[in-house]
């Protein structure tokens, strides 16, 4: 009838996550407070509240202050615009406009509200059955509501008007019926999410039933999809009613209605235009004011950053670049002379990275790459240790970018390169390799034509050469029946495969230089070996420098020559490879060591390994001292006070932690089994800290 | 795929089949037998037995159902109670205008909408906060009234086209045109809206897509992530959408017509359900739902050709 029978489409999908979080025991109140802070920080959202809750309260109370009563008949101001006794003007009859819109009003969000009701109520009831009913029972319920969506609702409505006449409330109950698989749809997904949570599987062990669990466990967290989906619902179904009136299907005539008094307003469009505006922008605004309530509930908080940010966003960001580089004048630099260009050097110098609200993620981190050299970038998850190896190709997440500091490529700064220049750098220079092979394919193109068009792009090669080129590179990664592979799909590939075809991808431009984030962690052990072996050859070939991203230190004794073992958005040692497996300085580099089952030798393999008790801190909580402090064995008060990076002592490596050279005296390792309490110290800004050579 | 193909077209006809019980059923509880709305007001009692006999209106349900699916299978739907002409000549002869309607009101919001969405979703900013608000505006206005507005601007202050009224195509193209300008633009205004917010939402989510990285980290210009690849990705939602908004402006061309006298199909619904004429109406409601049943039919597997994963199995 109007636009959809199905509720509009707003920014619905992305509900489902968004509520699915927070739907524990007490989830119905954190819900609804969550829901409140997002409706009142939301003007629209708030003016519709009072659009809607003034327009309540003065229909209902329309008889104690209306000027005119709906029937009355003003001969003398027969369409009239508006007047000082008619503030809206009057129809065809001399009726007050303004007297008949406020006299509609209650039956229409009263109708309305029916439609909502049975809608959203029988779609919930339909999605919570199927979720938690089984496959079977899904399947049923799911075919039937495709079938009711695939219907043409408005003639079916006026097919239900010829039986039963124009009884609106009727119509409105069966038109909910009708949106009620649409609803279905949109909920029926976030209420499987929430059935398969850990704690309802919990509920179930302990012997609730699963009306228990529909009610107290799944209910509760699909609140604000509900609320969502009324607010749209009532919105669609206050347009269809008015559209019913309008073509003469509305409450019997003396009566008011919205639909029907732009009907009447259609036929004096001639002679009386204005008689359309009044009730139709009540009509608009009304249904506006429900959608922004709706839409306000509907938006998911924060929803992933896009890789390829709007247009506006790299306005902005081109504009930090140039600051970037206004602020570091060309350092074009000594160490490169013109010949050097050619070579592929890499040089970080006090890279520092943040999200654009302030938050920092990277803080001075400094690292070189001599080029055919391989270097790892060590730690745990949240270390900063990808946001600084996507720096390098300038390929940061939308909101976040270098804050400062300087990359060095053949003498050349990166961060301050704009990002149209960087498309001469990237794939050409700089590749990159990112963790999950499967997602870094483009699922809609065959695997021939992704690497046919990146290898004529970046090689300048014609459509025949550029085709030899994929069948040798994918044999050159290794794989045997390269020409069928090339007709394949990335879905129709295993992950191993997929990591090859990333490589090959990678390899096309003749990169000098491979970022590799992670590209062995979501692969089978089996195939890691085989990857890290296929990144070894053109290192070894073609003098090709890789920057290699790990938590692994496996890995890192495998491929890398140099390592940089980051914690917290910091460097805390960096060196060669053999000296800091061998000899490590910071306690958070012989902590990772002492936790890798790998590093320990199997006739040493202790009992138990170590771990690192705690998480890395979030950057908002980063200490201005040493940011390993909290987990660190042998914290101590000197650890409170900001340390630099000073030479270990160790060949030319660089350690940041004021007690590594005692450590390295004393050869204390990183205890693997129950640390005795005496060593382990509880950190707390305000405590006075022992160090460990008081306690001795 | 093939039996993907036979499921889904078993799935339509069975479809097809529960609306023609519906609508049997619903025309029986229509008031009044067919011998006294035929006869009108004033017939005898006699008179309308006899018409009620002759149509077999008091024989068992079933048999009367059995007996109208098989004349419908051949194409008989019955004969109008009100102006005795065949019901499957009237609906004919309609269905070409409310196809016209549909099928361009649906081509127009899809161009629309696609375009604004990939706009707001590429250019972002205040583009993006303008084409939203803009949306959520045109979301929030009912057709009939735009159908006013418009006819107020283009037909009455200045003549562009018509007001009312359709020229058949066979008559005049270009007046056939000209006659369906306005309907069709009324129509487009919430459908493109719809597919705008639809397309948006989708090429935000292709954008956020991993592969989107490896294309830039391989230097793929900025227009083909955009153009080639990301809308590529978002194009199976975007079509589920413009199949939807196909269903919802076919029953919309019911208000289309009646402002703009448009003899299709919705105008006929409507007044075979102010009059009360049983076989009209049954006969409009499977027509409709054959036509929207099949489009849907046809935009879903275009979807699944659109799916690589799909497409393969």
């Amino acid at each position: 009838m109007i636009p959809s029978m199905a509720p509009a489409p707003a920014d619905q999908a992305e509900t489902t996550t968004a509520a699915a979080a927070p739907a524990r025991n007490a989830g119905k109140a954190a819900i609804t407070k969550f829901s409140k802070h997002r409706l009142f920080t939301s003007p629209g959202a708030m003016a519709g509240l009072v659009w809607l809750a003034a327009l309540v309260t003065a229909s209902l109370t329309a008889p104690l202050w209306l000027p005119f009563k709906t029937e009355d008949q003003d001969f003398t101001a027969v369409l009239s615009g508006p007047t000082a006794a008619h503030w809206l003007g009057t129809d065809e009859l001399g009726r007050d406009i303004l007297s008949r819109i406020f006299a509609a009003a209650a039956g229409t969000l009263g109708t309305s509200m029916l439609t909502v009701i049975v809608g959203v109520g029988l779609g919930t009831i339909l999605a919570i059955l199927a979720a938690g009913a089984g496959e079977r029972a899904e399947g049923v319920i799911s075919r039937v509501t495709e079938v009711m969506m695939s219907l043409p609702g408005t003639v079916i409505i006026l097919a239900v008007i010829g039986a039963v006449g124009t009884n609106i409330p009727v119509v409105m109950a069966i038109l909910g019926i009708l949106m009620s698989a649409g609803i279905y749809r949109v909920i029926l997904g976030q209420a499987k999410s929430l059935q398969s949570q850990l704690y309802v599987d919990a509920a179930k062990v302990d012997g609730a039933g699963p009306l228990r669990i529909s009610l107290r466990h799944v209910l509760p967290g699909l609140a604000n999809t509900i609320v969502v989906q009324a607010a749209l619902i009532f919105a669609v179904g206050m347009l269809i009613q008015a559209g019913l009136a309008f073509i003469g299907f509305g409450p019997p005539i003396p009566q008011p209605s919205w639909g029907g008094m732009i009907q009447g307003a259609s036929q004096h469009v001639y002679d009386a235009p204005w008689m359309m505006v009044p009730t139709g922008a009540v009509l608009a605004l009304t249904v506006l004011s429900a959608n922004a309530i709706g839409n306000a509930l509907g938006k998911a908080p924060n929803t992933a950053a896009p890789h390829l940010p709007p247009a506006a966003a790299r306005r902005q960001r081109a504009k930090a670049v140039a600051a970037i580089a206004a602020a570091a004048p060309v350092h074009v630099t000594d160490d490169a002379s013109g010949g050097d260009a050619a070579k592929g050097t890499l040089s970080v110098r006090n890279l520092s990275v943040g999200v654009d609200n302030g938050v920092r993620l990277v803080t001075d981190v400094s690292f070189d790459v001599e080029q055919g050299t391989v270097l790892g970038l060590v730690g745990e998850s949240g270390c900063g240790k990808t946001m600084t190896a996507l720096s390098l190709l300038g390929l940061l997440p939308s909101g976040v970018s270098v804050t400062g500091g300087q990359i060095l490529w053949n003498g050349r700064n990166l961060a301050a390169t704009t990002d149209k220049d960087m498309e001469s750098v990237r794939g050409r220079e700089i590749a990159l390799i990112s963790q999950e092979p499967m997602r870094a394919l483009d699922p809609m193109f065959t695997v021939g034509y992704q690497l046919t068009a990146t290898i004529r792009r970046l090689r300048g090669m014609g459509k025949a050469e550029a085709g030899a080129e994929a069948l040798s590179l994918l044999e050159k990664v290794g794989i045997v029946d390269a020409a069928r592979i090339l007709k394949t799909y990335p879905h129709q590939i295993s992950g191993g495969m997929a990591q090859r075809v990333a490589i090959a991808l990678a390899l096309s431009g003749k990169p000098k230089l491979l970022v590799a984030d992670e590209p062995t962690t979501a692969l089978d052990v089996t195939v890691q070996a085989e990857i890290l072996s296929l990144l070894r050859a053109p290192v070894k070939d073609t003098g090709m420098s890789v920057v290699m991203v790990t938590h692994d230190l496996g890995v890192v004794a495998d491929i890398c020559d140099q390592v940089a073992v980051m914690y917290a958005g910091q460097v805390v040692e960096n060196g060669r490879t053999a000296a800091i497996l061998d000899s490590p300085r910071h306690p958070y580099t012989l902590a990772l060591l002492a936790a890798d089952p790998h590093a320990n030798h199997a006739d040493s393999m202790p009992e138990r390994l170590a771990t690192i008790s705690g998480q890395v801190p979030q950057p908002k909580d980063w200490p201005t001292g040493c940011r390993f402090t909290a987990r660190c064995q042998f914290a101590g008060s000197a650890c409170l006070e900001p340390v630099p990076l000073l030479p270990s002592g160790a060949g030319d490596g660089l350690v940041r932690c004021v007690k590594a050279d005692q450590l390295a005296v004393e050869g204390m390792d990183w205890l693997a089994t129950d640390v005795p309490a005496s060593r382990l110290l509880q950190v707390t800004p305000k405590q006075t800290l022992l160090t460990k050579k008081d306690m001795a | 795929m093939a039996l993907f193909i036979t499921k889904r077209l078993l799935m339509a006809l069975a479809t097809v089949l529960v609306v023609a019980v519906l609508a049997f059923l619903l025309v029986h509880a229509i008031p009044g037998s067919p011998g006294a709305v035929s006869l009108g007001a004033g017939a005898s009692q006699e008179a309308i037995d006899e018409v009620n006999q002759r149509l077999g209106w008091d024989d068992p349900l079933l048999t009367q159902f059995i007996t109208w699916l098989g004349s419908a299978v051949q194409g008989d739907l019955g004969i109008s109670l009100i102006d005795g002409r065949s019901v499957s000549a009237d609906l004919a002869s309609r269905l070409p205008v409310t196809a016209s309607l549909a099928a361009g009101a649906t081509i127009l919001s899809a161009v629309l909408g696609i375009a604004l969405g990939v706009t707001a979703a590429v250019r972002g900013g205040v583009l993006d906060q303008a084409i939203g608000g803009f949306v959520g505006l045109l979301v929030a206005l009912p057709a009939f009234w735009v159908g006013v507005l418009f006819v107020y601007l283009f037909a009455v202050q200045s003549s562009i086209f018509p007001a009312t009224g359709y020229v058949p195509f066979e008559v005049s193209p270009q007046d056939w045109a000209l006659s369906l300008a306005l309907p069709v633009i009324t129509l487009a205004v919430g459908g493109a809206a719809f597919i705008a917010r639809q397309t948006r939402a989708s090429m935000l989510e292709a954008l956020q897509q991993e592969h989107i990285r490896t294309l830039r980290a391989t230097a793929t210009p900025t227009w083909k992530i955009l153009y080639v690849h990301a809308l590529r990705y978002a194009s199976l939602p975007i079509v589920a959408g413009i199949a939807l908004q196909f269903i919802g402006l076919f029953g919309g061309s019911v208000i289309a017509e009646q402002l703009f006298a448009m003899p299709g199909l919705g105008q006929a619904v409507q007044t075979s359900v102010s009059t009360h004429d049983a076989p009209a109406v049954q006969g409009v409601v499977v027509i409709a739902t054959v036509v929207v049943v099949a489009v849907n039919l046809v935009l879903e597997l275009a979807t699944k050709f659109l799916d690589p994963k799909l497409r393969a199995s």
